[in-house]
């Protein structure tokens, strides 16, 4: 059936699709740690992130319109934050507005504070819809078990990964059947149908899943879905890694 | 619930993490003793069910946004430990592959989501469970009662957990976040009814905690 995949644009070809999960997985969590940790104060850091940020996007050729709109992700938590915001503690007044007969005053902490959810969140969410629309799934659980993690581990997101798309198949599959025969679920009496509609979708996925393990224990499954080229650290690998180090480090010694 | 990057403090994320990889380390162990390979793709199964169910984000009042949970599901189908790892996982896949919560805050998640509404559900279906008759009613009673406070106990760590690293004030962050979560909550629990339901109905086998209830009243008869 027809569904786009989740980690799309990840197999375009690219010099930074060319690297080494490894490469990305360690280049990308540096960024998003130092991002963190630097002071909200510091916008000139926060602005070369962003740049760093926006040259990879620009060598992997990845549309930035795509990577812009999943990044709307965050929104509802900066919604969340900005109606409290008003309601901190005001100590240095930087503005206000007025609602009706109270007027509420805008200090430099509550701007700070939201500021500082601002750009880290944005910052996050950036380099991880980067890092895995450059790297096929198969890739980063490779690179995955090259940093040690538990084989349990990388074996259970191996199947979350295989078995959304059994699920979105039978999604589908009963969605077709549903329509056909002119259900809406617009009322609440159809709740029930509702219901039994993803009880079915458990169980038929479980059904079809299990055949699907079969299948690949059948032919040789050990733990992890096997790459035809092993993944190796090259030349242009530890130009990435130490160029996205040594960028991150001048940038916290040159803009605090 | 997904907390993004940037919304805590580094004690709270620290201390988070730390809470979160033992009781990962513990699950390991624990899952690796009891997990059989019959039961693989069901795991994988419930695992993906809960990974396409969280990414449904429905906008509530106030800015906020609810999704369905899945940790007293994974529970009562598969247990404490292995929900914990179910969760722990659909949360990571979230955070590195979709930016649906951010990597600093993964500890700070997986212990809201992982832990408090996985593994603390899962005492609170164990403690109905025992009040209840032991019956496909009092089974699927215990899970909805579970399972609306698998999402309430969450949310009042999420809001706790904002509170704390003063991104919102405590008045405000912990009334709208568990007053929403306890109507979103009554959603989680017909959900996960529904689909236990089926479970029960078709392929009863499938579901750990009825296994022992079962094994549980046959002794009582003899």
């Amino acid at each position: 059936m027809e569904h786009s995949f989740l980690d799309r644009y990840s197999h375009l070809g690219s010099v930074i699709h060319n690297l080494d999960a490894r490469t990305k997985v360690l280049s990308f969590l540096t960024l998003m740690i130092v991002t963190v940790l630097t002071p909200p104060q510091c916008w000139p850091v926060f602005l070369f992130h962003l740049g760093l940020i926006g040259l990879t996007l620009r060598l992997s050729r990845i549309p930035v319109r795509y990577v812009l709109t999943r990044s709307l992700i965050i929104i509802p938590f900066i919604l969340m934050v900005s109606l409290f915001v008003p309601f901190l503690p005001v100590n240095q007044p930087a503005g206000g507005y007025s609602l009706g007969p109270g007027s509420l005053l805008l200090g430099r902490t509550h701007l700070l504070v939201f500021w500082n959810v601002l750009i880290k969140g944005l910052i996050g969410v950036l380099a991880v819809i980067v890092l895995s629309s450059t790297t096929p799934f198969p890739r980063l659980l490779e690179a995955l078990k090259k940093f040690k993690v538990p084989s349990l581990l990388t074996l259970l997101l191996g199947f979350i990964y295989r078995y959304f798309f059994v699920l979105l198949d039978e999604v589908l599959t009963i969605k077709r059947a549903v329509d056909s025969r002119g259900y809406r679920g617009r009322t609440i009496w159809q709740v029930k149908t509702l219901g039994r509609m993803l009880g079915q979708l458990f169980l038929r996925s479980y059904e079809r899943g299990e055949r699907v393990y079969l299948g690949m224990v059948a032919r040789g499954f050990q733990g992890l879905p096997k790459t035809i080229t092993p993944s190796r650290m090259q030349g242009a690998d530890y130009v990435f890694l130490s160029a996205f180090f040594s960028a991150t480090v001048i940038s916290q010694i040159i803009f605090r | 619930m997904h907390i993004p990057d940037g919304f805590l403090s580094n004690t709270i994320n620290l201390t988070t993490v730390g809470l979160s990889g033992l009781t990962m380390v513990v699950a390991l162990k624990k899952a690796r003793q009891e997990l059989t390979e019959k039961e693989i793709p069901l795991v994988g199964v419930t695992a993906a069910f809960i990974f396409a169910a969280q990414m449904i984000n429905f906008p509530v009042a106030g800015g906020t946004s609810g999704h369905f949970l899945g940790a007293a599901l994974a529970s009562i189908l598969l247990g404490p430990w292995l929900s914990f790892i179910i969760i722990a996982l659909v949360l990571i896949l979230q955070c590195l592959g979709f930016a649906d919560g951010g990597i600093t805050a993964l500890g700070s998640n997986i212990a809201n989501m992982g832990l408090i509404g996985g593994m603390g559900s899962y005492l609170i279906f164990r403690f109905f469970q025992f009040l209840l008759p032991t019956n496909r009613r009092g089974f699927l009673a215990a899970s909805a009662v579970a399972s609306w406070f698998s999402i309430v106990l969450a949310s009042l760590a999420c809001a706790l957990e904002l509170g704390l690293s003063r991104t919102s004030p405590f008045s405000l962050v912990i009334p709208s976040m568990v007053g929403f979560h306890a109507l979103i909550g009554i959603g989680e629990a017909l959900i996960t009814v529904a689909v236990l339901s089926a479970v029960l109905t078709a392929r009863s086998d499938l579901i750990r905690t009825w296994r022992m209830e079962k094994t549980a009243s046959e002794l009582g008869q003899l």
